[in-house]
């Protein structure tokens, strides 16, 4: 009797999720500019000075956090659960839920220019550099402890590839992915990031007292140890985010009572690719399999 | 009672084979042959339960049967739900409208990328029609407006098939009329096929051709509304003490006098073939009183809400 | 002219509506060349199904007694007179009606017959009664 109803085109969807994306975006755009706003005027003073900002630091978590939290905005409050509106759609639903994934990415990617944009800018007028020349490595490859003695600090040239760029791009996509797979899979996520840090901080409470108690070394030792293996190892956390930068730095303070950032490592290029491509493996399957959770009903 | 009605031949635009879905201990639907023929209204009633919301998500490839097959314009819902979507307008039973950020405007702009065949100049005469405030913010509306939205949703690229889980919820008297005008109109300019779950089944009656009466998940009757109608009356009797009402003819609503022996009760049978028989069982047919197509269709329902 | 429905009515909708075309035409409401609404219009303001209002409408054009002209729609015929074949139709109608009651109640045709005449007696009585003016009756009541 009927006509076949037509589907619309992929990519009319992909766009239109793009769009629709940018809609939820708007006020935290907006936040975003306004701390923005908010970090320029309170650097100003330095900036006028010449002196250095000290951006080392902070801002290596900025993409990390924006990866994690771009999913919030992409779903938002609606139906991901249950007979949801997105799900009524005459949209094959994996392939519907992949394309407001990708439009996600999208938007995440160009905040970053924008961020990092920003951020080379207010280096350049105070006349620093986003990726230092120079690296203040230590002599011995271990952490400082205490006071640094300058004569142990060697100025070491470094110039690493144009790569080095794209490790904030890497690291908000793994977030990105993993936080995506999360909201997108679980009912709750919120609960279920709680739940776990709960729960790690009651094991890491708990394991320490009684592994010295019975004696049973590795009881007491574990939790530090999977957090440092998590985070700071050759393909953890860190090496996604910051190629390392963070685990292999810090601000030590100098005999002579001067503030120098110190290194007792050089981060390695080849290390944070493979991370990257761990992580990035890792929240893709993740993704793959909380999406699937909502395909199709399809029967043999 | 089942009935093909006679117009077999007819394609049907959604068929069930032993449909079953269970939740828990209850069955939602129960071995539910659907049978909604091509270009008809068919009513869809039956007790508040899973079963009607459950049948039309079913049909919406939103929850997966435990057995049995459903097809929509003879396309398979499960292997083919995208496809089978962009040919339905879907009202859902509750009243949670997407996007609750967007204006109406915009939540009619973001649907209309989906459906190719998006009639804005419709959806503009819908939108009027209902009284939608096209600037109002979707998260801020009341549940009848929300209700009004979500049938411009559903109507504007004129789908060939309506699947409308009680449609006029919420809605205020007056623009349940006007709701139920436009579908009207809908019909006369699509010839679309409605399925339609409703407890109020009085305001549907001059729109319905066919009933479907589902009962613990099972449908206990499927004919023409007409048929439907010749089948169910009411009858006065004079009965001799100790009558009880022959089985076979499904008695409900049976009303007994405090004084003398007069009966009154719904029988589902041909009317001269219940005469007989109640003749036969010796009562005297004082009066026979035709039913409303809701008084029909409640005949199949059991009277005690247990 | 308007048309209504009464959900009491247990006849098929579309008869009550071709009723209606026929008592309009009857009583000179609806005359000839006269527009009627078109399918969708008098579905949308009834809420009935079109394909009732079609089936009517097509009747009535088998009948006779309108017609449709493309691209402008329902007419009345305009070779329509105060057709006795359509007022038998009528009363034919309301005449099953009435034995079908009167059946189900377990009454005669000679009964209904019958009181049918004396309730038309006793409603004339009251309005030639009521419609006389006021002074009239005191001087009757005086006489």
């Amino acid at each position: 009797m009927t006509a076949k109803a037509r589907q619309p085109r992929l990519r009319d969807v992909l766009l239109e999720q793009v769009r629709v994306t940018w809609l939820a975006l708007r006020i935290p755009s907006l936040v975003g500019v306004g701390l923005a706003a908010v970090a320029t005027v309170v650097a100003l003073p330095t900036l006028i000075r010449g002196g250095p900002l000290n951006i080392n630091g902070w801002p290596t978590w900025i993409p990390g956090i924006m990866g994690s939290l771009m999913p919030i905005a992409v779903w938002g409050k609606d139906e991901r659960f249950g007979p949801g509106f997105l799900w009524t759609l005459p949209v094959d639903r994996r392939r519907h839920a992949f394309t407001k994934v990708l439009a996600g990415w999208v938007w995440l990617m160009a905040g970053l220019v924008v961020f990092l944009s920003w951020l080379f800018i207010m280096a350049r007028i105070s006349g620093e550099h986003v990726v230092p020349r120079t690296i203040n490595l230590l002599i011995s490859p271990a952490p400082p402890m205490g006071l640094v003695d300058p004569a142990t600090v060697r100025a070491v040239p470094w110039n690493p590839s144009f790569l080095i760029g794209l490790v904030p791009f890497g690291g908000a996509t793994g977030c990105y992915l993993l936080g995506s797979a999360l909201v997108i899979g679980t009912r709750h996520p919120l609960r279920w990031v709680l739940g776990v840090v709960m729960l790690g901080a009651l094991i890491a409470v708990i394991s320490q007292p009684l592994g010295t108690q019975f004696g049973i070394t590795w009881l007491a030792v574990a939790p530090g140890r999977a957090m440092e293996i998590l985070v700071g190892s050759r393909y953890g956390l860190d090496a996604l985010l910051t190629a390392r930068s963070e685990t292999l730095s810090t601000t030590a303070t100098l005999t002579t009572a001067k503030s120098l950032r110190v290194w007792w490592g050089i981060p390695n290029l080849a290390d944070w690719g493979v991370a990257t491509l761990l992580w990035t493996g890792l929240g893709s399957i993740a993704l793959w399999a909380a999406i699937s959770r909502h395909g199709e009903r399809r029967r043999i | 009672m089942i009935s093909d009605g006679g117009s077999s031949r007819s394609e049907y635009a959604v068929t069930t084979h032993g449909l079953s879905k269970r939740y828990g201990r209850q069955p939602a639907l129960d071995g539910v042959d659907l049978r909604v023929p091509d270009g008809a209204v068919y009513v869809l009633v039956g007790a508040n339960g899973a079963g009607k919301s459950t049948l039309f998500k079913v049909l919406m490839n939103l929850e997966r049967p435990d057995a049995g097959t459903a097809e929509v314009f003879g396309l398979d819902t499960g292997r083919f739900g995208p496809e089978v979507r962009a040919g339905i307008g879907y009202v859902p039973e509750r009243q949670d409208a997407p996007h609750r950020a967007m204006t109406c405007a915009r939540l009619l702009q973001h649907a209309s990328t989906f459906y190719p065949e998006w009639d804005h100049a419709y959806a503009d005469h819908l939108v009027r029609a209902l009284a939608v405030q096209p600037q109002r913010r979707v998260g801020g509306l009341s549940k009848g407006e929300t209700r009004r939205v979500q049938l411009v949703l559903a109507l504007a690229y004129r789908p060939p098939l309506l699947l409308l889980d009680e449609p006029t919820d919420g809605l205020d008297p007056v623009v349940r009329r006007r709701a139920l005008g436009l579908l009207a109109e809908h019909l006369a300019d699509t010839q679309a096929t409605v399925l339609v779950s409703t407890h109020h089944i009085t305001e549907l009656e001059s729109l319905a051709d066919h009933v479907g009466v589902l009962r613990d998940g099972r449908l206990v009757a499927q004919m023409p509304r007409d048929e439907l109608q010749h089948s169910v009356k009411s009858y006065q009797l004079e009965v001799p003490d100790g009558w009880e009402a022959p089985p076979e003819f499904q008695p409900t609503g049976l009303r007994r006098a405090t004084a003398g022996r007069v009966v009154q009760c719904t029988l589902v049978g041909e009317e001269r073939e219940v005469m007989q028989r109640l003749a036969a069982s010796g009562a005297v047919v004082r009066g026979v009183i035709p039913l409303s197509l809701e008084d029909s269709a409640l005949a199949f329902l059991p009277e005690d809400p247990s | 002219m308007l048309v209504t429905i009464d959900p009491r009515d247990e006849r098929p909708l579309y008869l009550q509506i071709i009723d209606q075309v026929r008592r309009a035409l009857l009583e000179g409401t609806l005359r000839a060349e006269d527009p009627l609404p078109s399918v969708r219009e008098l579905a949308g303001q009834l809420v009935v199904n079109p394909r009732t209002v079609s089936q009517a409408y097509g009747e009535l054009e088998r009948e006779g007694l309108i017609y449709v002209r493309r691209g402008q729609g329902t007419f009345v015929s305009s070779s329509i007179a105060p057709d006795r074949r359509a007022r038998r139709a009528l009363v034919r109608g309301v005449a099953e009606r009435a034995l079908v009651e009167a059946r189900r109640n377990g009454l005669g045709v000679e009964e209904l017959v019958s009181m049918i005449w004396e309730v038309a007696a006793e409603e004339t009585a009251k309005k030639s009664h009521s419609t006389k003016p006021a002074g009239r009756e005191d001087e009757e009541g005086v006489a």
